[in-house]
């Protein structure tokens, strides 16, 4: 029974304002043409989260996948959950304190993505880099794409059902990361690259490490690869799916391995050389298929061809300083500057505006896999769930470039 | 430097271009208005003496006055990269043209620059916000809008020279010297 002094919930003097941005609305109200379409369901459709917290990810990306059956319909990426406002950050650092910000953007990559903002200073400054510099940028460079393309040789794998291979993957990184700490003394995000130079010489541990790894590498390849490239299951659920045609990846701005998997031999090391790569040989090994075993059997073949480039670099080290005379406070002239390197997922630019003062004024950077990942809505519709995984682990985005 | 193409660039846009045509180390520099965009760039894209096919980049520039769209594209026909410069882009209501129309894969950066700086991509199916969360009402890449914490620059920055490059304004020798490691 209730008493006729005790207030009634319908009463509106007692309602609480329920703030509506703060309320999760599992289907958004459509506001742009595109979500007008994918909102949109037809009899039998329904939308299903994929993510963020899905260990087939790579990191935390949540995909809305709008299903029929087991088929994906068309799908919505849904990014920015590890934004950190790096390109902000960057704008109130000086250009030394930059490089370290941007130095965890791609975790598996971090000495490519110092490499751009760095080259991109450097023009800024009109800093001539000392040749064994360059060299010892290439050679650390290449070790770790070597890295990153074994790991997602790993990771593809695991997103097709197998385990081994990625344990084999993480021997095979662990070593060349233990190669890497020898000579930047970090195994992760290494902060190496200084403007107009590296930051330090090469060492005698970091030598006989290099030394133990070579003579085995390529043998190691061949074995882990052994295992996966005749494999019945990972071709079969490889082959023909995701194709990517020529006309479309350059419509989509596409940009490294992807594009060379689809038949473009767009390298920037060949195309617009940067550093000493005009004075090493390597092939730029392209496939025509464009699907999703092209773009894994691609890696495998840049492996290869990495390991040509840090044979050379060994071979050709020319003696003589490692950083170029610069004072510790940087001021460029009022000016602007890009530049753009061959990432192991694609290019990596960084666009620097200097006003003059000890810290850029506007510093962009681009991420190849922020491009990549558009990719998804595109090549995954009409393909079933399953394959969404393994789409996503050949376009090998990594979450922190995208993200940024 | 292709000096070749800063000829050909100004002799095939001449009025279109809103100012000289740069050059340093290898990079070419034009620069446009907001509304030749779609025009200067079917022409990059499609003139058999230019054939700019490949889109680096494109990001939005908060100058301090106004914003710009600035567009990175790489050609066979030079060994320049080519940066178009929309310039002039008015703060209040920033408008250009989008690029997806030759690039489908604008559509995200068209995305990003809109979530940063508030620049609106007029044809661009999906111009709604990427990395920032749908109820965010602030554009943060632009100049006006201030971090809250600037560790650079705040007195705990650091002791060595390099670090404390820019001292606070509200900073006495007082507070600066009781952060140094000596006591």
């Amino acid at each position: 029974m209730t008493s006729p002094t005790r207030p009634s919930l319908d009463d509106p003097a007692l309602a609480i304002p329920v703030d509506r941005a703060g309320v999760f609305e599992p289907i958004p109200m459509a506001r742009t043409e595109r979500q007008q379409e994918f909102y949109s369901l037809r009899d039998g459709e329904m939308l299903i989260n994929l993510g963020p917290q899905h260990p087939s990810t790579h990191g935390v990306l949540r995909i809305v996948l709008k299903i029929s059956g087991e088929q994906v319909v068309d799908l919505d990426p849904v990014i920015g959950y590890l934004h950190r406002g790096v390109e902000k950050l960057c704008e109130n650092a000086d250009y030394h304190q930059a490089i370290c910000y941007t130095d965890p953007l791609e975790y598996l990559a971090s000495l490519f993505c110092e490499w751009s903002p760095v080259m991109a200073f450097e023009k800024l400054l009109d800093v001539q880099v000392p040749r064994r510099a360059e060299y010892i940028r290439v050679l650390a460079g290449e070790l770790n794409r070597v890295a990153s393309h074994t790991l997602y040789v790993g990771f593809f794998a695991l997103d097709l059902g197998g385990i081994t291979p990625v344990l084999w993957s993480y021997l095979e990184r662990d070593e060349i990361v233990e190669i890497l700490a020898a000579l930047t003394g970090a195994k992760l995000l290494f902060n190496y690259f200084r403007i107009g130079g590296v930051n330090g010489d090469l060492n005698h541990e970091f030598m006989s490490r290099l030394g133990d790894w070579m003579s085995h590498a390529s043998r190691q390849v061949e074995a882990g690869t052994a295992l996966l490239n005749e494999n019945e299951i990972l071709v079969r659920r490889a082959r023909g799916i995701g194709t990517l045609d020529r006309d479309t990846a350059m419509r989509m701005a596409v940009t490294g391995p992807n594009l060379r998997a689809s038949g473009v031999p767009w390298d920037i090391r060949r195309a617009h050389p940067y550093s000493v790569y005009p004075e090493l040989e390597f092939d730029v090994p392209t496939r025509s298929e464009g699907d999703c075993l092209a773009r894994y059997l691609l890696r495998v073949d840049e492996i290869k061809q990495s390991l040509r480039i840090i044979d050379q670099c060994l071979h050709q080290m020319p003696d003589g300083p490692i950083m170029a005379k610069l004072p510790r406070l940087v001021r460029p002239r009022p000016g602007r500057a890009w530049a753009a390197i061959e990432g192991p997922r694609g290019l990596y630019g960084t666009y620097a505006i200097s006003d003059g003062t000890d810290q850029p004024f506007r510093m962009r950077i681009h991420d190849p896999s922020f491009v990549h990942l558009q990719l998804l809505s595109l090549l995954v519709p009409g393909n079933l769930i399953a394959d969404t995984m393994a789409i996503n682990a050949s376009l090998d985005p990594v979450m922190g470039g995208v993200d940024r | 430097m292709d000096a070749a193409l800063r000829a050909r660039l100004e002799t095939r846009f001449g009025e279109l271009l809103t100012g000289p045509v740069r050059q340093r180390h290898d990079e070419t520099e034009m620069r446009i208005g907001p509304g030749s965009v779609p025009e200067v760039l079917r022409t990059l894209h499609d003139e058999p003496g230019l054939r700019f096919t490949l889109l680096a980049d494109l990001c939005g520039v908060d100058t301090g006055t106004d914003l710009q769209v600035v567009y990175h594209l790489w050609s066979e026909t030079t060994n320049d990269w080519l940066r178009v410069v929309a310039d002039g882009l008015p703060r209040e209501a920033p408008r250009v043209p989008s690029a997806t129309f030759l690039w489908k894969g604008a559509e995200w950066l068209e995305r990003e620059a809109w979530d940063m700086f508030g620049i609106v991509f007029e044809g661009n199916r999906d111009l709604r916000r990427i990395l920032m969360p749908d109820d965010y009402d602030s554009f943060p890449l632009r100049k006006d809008f201030h971090l809250p914490d600037d560790a650079s620059r705040s007195p705990g920055g650091g002791v060595r020279p390099m670090e404390r490059a820019n001292p606070p304004a509200d900073a006495t020798a007082d507070t600066v010297r009781r952060r140094s490691p000596a006591g």
